[in-house]
């Protein structure tokens, strides 16, 4: 089994330098690493390192919403990044079933992969078989949503959810001076990102007694449903009784605002947002000019996911944990007292391309229709 | 060979005809694989496929007798779902309940699939109609418990999942002597004859005695069992009661026995084809992730196969 070295900070540094090429504005190491509490485990990966060049298999959960798509387009990039290590790269995809990504990462066990990528379908169920092919001696890298049990896997690639949401609702607070009736729109319920984004921005608003959380409503990060959904609320609350709307993502943020837009609302009567990824959402705020938080949950974490992977098999020591630098994304004015813009909006936004464009992905001039790079087979 | 010389081989060995097709399909998917891949053809991965079978073979058991008796069951994946919260969340608590609650959660499977026939017999409503009503209430009273993966049960129940006897995965064996033992019940006892009357006409198997309400209330019955059976393995296999876990699984249910010739309508077929299409499905599944084949090219290719079968069933079967 692998050992556990905490404090060598060095090693989590040069691990870390894969997550700061594709950063944009903030380019630091990334503050949830600055600002942990605990100390930052760096793993000992020597018994994995071998002769490449590598097979590696990747088991997907889904791609069913853009930001997975843009995420999977990550992957394959950071694969084309280390054509010269990776012989072979296999993938298969869940489409969200846990049961059926179980039996494909059996499948990718029977095809002796050297390295198990993963972005697991849910936190618990994947437990035991990532456990099982740890035991076997296949290192594991979890990428995007993690497992429950440390032992299940050598490290976890990440943007986290927990440092998003509590910025995107501590600026909503501020914004709102500590008080007003907010409601909030999280993602797909019962998928881990969605819950720790929520229970996160809840923790927050706790803090702030005036602030009255009206409504909350999941949206499976759907723009039509966000859209559909805030009309109902709008219709039901009217729209001068909604002081916020605090969306843990730009998917059914963007729907929030159209809503307000199709109730009559526009320009900077619509109230402040919050919710980064899409295009589309920063492309609104900056045509209307409403009070606006946008923090992206990177897809770039995929190429660095590939990276590590890479280090792994060569036993590099790597963190247990690598957090992904975000961008936080501001209107102009709109700093409150504890979040400050990495980047201004205007900077940000990318206004001549499409509105379905996933920001983040940390691929040089990308177009998701067009995409294509070579990979080993 | 064509099919007149199939025939022959069908008649002159007594092969029940509904499972030619499966089989001829079974043939090109194993070819194909050895065609393929230098590994798909290892006996460790043919266990491999059996272990990945064995939830989708329980479910498809109790769809294949509902379906017999005239029958379908849509609430099958809810019963699934709800049985692995339901084990999940109690184990949970009480760790030294695992062994009751693995009776417990089989009678709870069996009390719900009687609901389902009990319900379908007295209003007389479409059993799609009252199977899909109990699999709202099912799926949104699990919903309201939890939205996220819950529960937990102790690690030697992964066994029944992961668990190998020599290279043999238990799970497997255990499917496959359920396929057998409810083979030899349809086929050498009355009772489960019973079950082909009653499906087939069921006036005459009233006419002639048989008393159909109670074969009818059987089948569901079972199926209830049977999902939650397939409730148990998916527990074993993910360690937690999953609120999702059943979606997938009704409608993937009803595919093998499409596959296995059982005629939706009732009172035909041979359940050792729907063993051989739950194999089909799983050994094609595995076949197109050895190819790196995208999930969504296999739903085509699995959507394909199924109308492939059908048509070539409804229009040779009578040649064979």
């Amino acid at each position: 089994m692998f050992t556990k070295i905490t404090k060598i900070m060095f090693g989590a540094a040069i691990a870390l330098t894969p997550a700061l090429a594709i950063a944009e504005g903030y380019d630091g190491l990334p503050r949830t690493f600055l600002w942990n509490p605990n100390f930052n485990e760096v793993i000992d990966t020597s018994e994995y390192a071998g002769e490449g060049p590598f097979t590696i298999g990747f088991s997907n959960a889904s791609q069913g919403d853009g930001w997975l798509g843009t995420f999977y387009h990550s992957i394959q990039y950071g694969v084309s990044q280390n054509l010269n290590k990776i012989g072979k790269f296999i993938v298969t995809d869940a489409n969200g079933d846990p049961t059926k990504q179980i039996s494909d990462i059996q499948d990718l066990l029977e095809q002796e992969i050297d390295l198990l990528l993963v972005n697991p379908a849910t936190a618990d169920a994947l437990d035991p078989i990532l456990g099982r092919t740890m035991r076997r001696g296949v290192p594991v890298v979890t990428v995007a949503r993690r497992v429950d049990s440390d032992s299940s896997f050598v490290s976890f690639v990440t943007a986290s959810d927990t440092a998003l949401a509590r910025m995107s609702a501590t600026w909503m607070a501020e914004s709102l001076n500590g008080e007003g009736r907010i409601v909030l729109l999280p993602g797909l319920a019962g998928a881990s990102p969605a819950e720790m984004r929520l229970q996160a921005a809840k923790e927050v608003f706790a803090q702030f007694p005036d602030i009255q959380i009206i409504d909350t409503q999941y949206t499976g990060w759907s723009p039509a449903n966000g859209r559909q959904i805030m009309a109902a609320i709008i219709q039901r609350e009217g729209a001068n009784n909604i002081d916020g709307v605090w969306a843990d993502s730009g998917l059914q943020g963007s729907g929030s605002v159209e809503a307000f837009i199709g109730a009559g609302v526009t320009g900077v009567d619509i109230p402040p947002h919050t919710g980064g990824d899409l295009n589309g959402m920063y492309q609104l705020a900056q045509e209307h000019g409403f009070p606006f938080a946008g923090i992206d949950y990177t897809p770039s974490i995929g190429a660095a996911a590939v990276n590590l992977a890479v280090d792994v098999l060569e036993g590099t020591p790597v963190p247990q944990r690598l957090d992904v630098n975000f961008q936080v994304v501001i209107s102009k004015g709109d700093e409150t007292r504890s979040i400050s813009a990495d980047v201004p909006l205007l900077d940000y936004v990318a206004m001549d391309q499409p509105s379905e464009l996933i920001m983040g992905s940390g691929i040089p001039n990308y177009d998701p229709t067009n995409f294509s790079v070579k990979l080993p087979n | 060979m064509d099919l007149s010389r199939i025939g022959y081989f069908v008649r002159r060995f007594s092969l029940d005809p509904s499972l030619i097709i499966v089989i001829v399909l079974l043939v090109v998917v194993v070819t194909a694989g050895f065609l393929l891949s230098d590994r798909f053809g290892t006996m460790r991965n043919f266990m491999n496929v059996l272990e990945q079978a064995s939830g989708l073979g329980y479910a498809s058991i109790g769809q294949a007798l509902v379906v017999i008796v005239g029958g379908i069951d849509l609430s099958i994946g809810s019963v699934v779902t709800a049985s692995t919260v339901l084990m999940a969340a109690v184990v949970n608590v009480h760790p030294a309940l695992m062994i009751p609650m693995i009776f417990g959660t089989l009678f709870f499977g069996v009390v719900i699939g009687f609901v389902n026939g009990y319900v379908t017999i007295k209003t007389g409503v479409h059993p799609l109609i009252v199977t899909l009503g109990t699999a709202s209430i099912l799926n949104g009273t699990v919903l309201i418990y939890t939205l996220q993966p819950t529960g937990s049960v102790p690690y030697w129940f992964e066994e029944f999942s992961y668990g190998r006897i020599g290279n043999v995965p238990i799970s497997g064996i255990v499917m496959l002597i359920c396929f057998l033992l409810v083979w030899v019940f349809l086929r050498y006892f009355q009772a489960g004859r019973a079950l082909y009357a009653v499906g087939g006409n069921p006036e005459a198997a009233h006419l002639s005695g048989i008393r159909s309400n109670r074969v009818i209330l059987f089948a569901y019955s079972a199926s209830g069992f049977f999902a939650a059976l397939a409730g148990a393995y998916f527990v074993s296999r993910t360690g937690v009661g999953d609120p999702r876990v059943g979606d997938p699984i009704t409608l993937a249910s009803i595919t093998p026995v499409i596959l296995g010739g059982l005629i939706l309508g009732g009172g035909k077929g041979n359940i050792l084809g729907v063993c051989l299409g739950v194999i089909l499905i799983s050994l094609l599944s595995n076949l197109l992730n050895y190819m790196n084949v995208s999930t969504f090219i296999q739903w085509v290719i699995q959507g394909l196969i199924i109308i492939v079968a059908v048509s070539v069933y409804v229009h040779k079967g009578k040649k064979l």
